[in-house]
């Protein structure tokens, strides 16, 4: 019973408690630069997914027996390695896609929500746990930044995923689809969660 | 075991895995990473030049490799003969780095089809221009003896007002699609049939 409950907690902790890149402030790099649409933005967030929660698990099962003064140099071999993989499968199966994205998948090696949750995370608990806090972490990035880019999207060009939902008369604001508006898009829901946490009370846990 | 060794085996054998799981997952999947390249980069440019939709030519295809460097021929037939070609060749010395151009050329008349862009990197508005079809239409019905050259250099090509080296980097491409077909066509024609 108590297992499963820090099971369920855990899986809970990365949808809201440290959602990043609101709660767990790292990923922004990649969360400003890629989310000028939702599609790319849920493409991000997927890879990120996969990465995070297959280098927790592998991680997790190996930290007996990697030793600590080469761990980080271990780490970053794995995640690399996950990271070609998940890159060779994009350009593979989801090209359009990959070459949107370009050089930010990648770029997921250096991402410090991978390394963070290897390191904060993965390297003191066993492998299941290991995976289920890749999982979240993984899921709540997927949401927030397709949410960043649908808010982008719909605002700055009036489409969803592509399709049009604004009717014709409507402007778009295309500075939203610029780098700036990825700032004030992403200022303004943290400052959102900000306002809802503090309404209810919460105490603002980071990492 | 002491501790120095512990770390270089266990880095040693982390880092062989790794290595194995990449080279599995490249061989496993280089195959669909061409094709779909094909199809999403060289497939506009062919849909272009041939006026058919890209699926039909894309399975016509012949890597030629010369000096170490492969070189994709797509085809058309006509009835059992091929009638046309198109070449993939590097326009050296763009602006923004080479040019990756493909050049059509019929081989019934003898003459050029045209020439599309596959990639690029050039100035927006000055060098990018190399894609608009008011340059590119220069090469619809072009012999295919080369040299050919721009005008600045004395040759029949209107180059890109304030993108010479665009425009140079175009021809140096064209000359050298003319001199593989000169001196590779019998080659080219024979791994066709081969096909």
């Amino acid at each position: 019973m108590r297992s499963t409950q820090k099971f369920g907690e855990t899986l809970k902790a990365g949808l809201w408690k440290r959602i990043p890149p609101f709660r767990l402030v790292l990923g922004l790099c990649p969360s400003l630069a890629v989310t000028q649409s939702a599609e790319n933005g849920f493409g991000m967030g997927v890879a990120l997914a996969l990465v995070v929660t297959l280098s927790s698990g592998i991680i997790s099962s190996l930290r007996n027996i990697i030793p600590s003064k080469v761990r980080i140099a271990s780490y970053i071999v794995i995640i690399a390695t996950l990271v070609s993989i998940v890159e060779i499968l994009m350009k593979a199966f989801f090209f359009p896609l990959s070459e949107q994205l370009g050089i930010y998948i990648p770029l997921i090696v250096v991402n410090c929500i991978v390394l963070g949750r290897a390191e904060g995370f993965a390297a003191k608990n066993p492998p299941l746990i290991s995976m289920i806090d890749g999982l979240s972490v993984g899921v709540g990035y997927t949401i927030s930044l397709t949410l960043i880019g649908s808010i982008r999207e719909i605002f700055g060009k009036g489409e969803w995923f592509g399709m049009q939902v604004m009717g014709q008369s409507y402007e778009p604001m295309t500075f939203l689809v610029l780098a700036p508006g990825a700032f004030v898009t992403i200022g303004i829901l943290l400052g959102i969660q900000n306002l809802f946490s503090r309404w209810r009370g919460e105490k603002f846990v980071q990492g | 075991m002491n501790e120095i060794t512990r770390m270089v085996v266990v880095l040693s054998l982390i880092t062989g895995c790794c290595s194995a799981a990449l080279t599995m997952a490249n061989s496993q999947l280089a195959a669909r990473i061409d094709s779909q390249t094909d199809l999403y980069v060289r497939g506009p440019a062919l849909e272009r030049l041939f006026k058919v939709p890209a699926e039909e030519v894309l399975p016509n295809k012949v890597t030629i490799t010369i000096d170490g460097t492969d070189i994709p021929v797509f085809f058309t037939r006509d009835g059992d003969d091929v009638s046309t070609l198109a070449i993939e060749a590097i326009g050296k010395g763009g602006y923004g780095g080479d040019l990756k151009l493909m050049f059509g050329i019929d081989l019934k008349k003898s003459q050029q089809i045209g020439m599309e862009v596959v990639s690029h990197s050039e100035t927006p508005g000055l060098g990018a221009r190399i894609e608009e079809p008011a340059f590119r239409k220069q090469w619809q019905g072009m012999s295919i003896e080369p040299p050919v050259a721009i005008t600045g250099d004395g040759g029949q090509i209107d180059g890109i007002s304030g993108a010479t080296s665009t425009s140079r980097a175009a021809a140096s491409g064209t000359n050298e699609v003319l001199m593989l077909l000169n001196t590779y066509k019998e080659e080219i024609l024979k791994s066709i049939s081969e096909l």
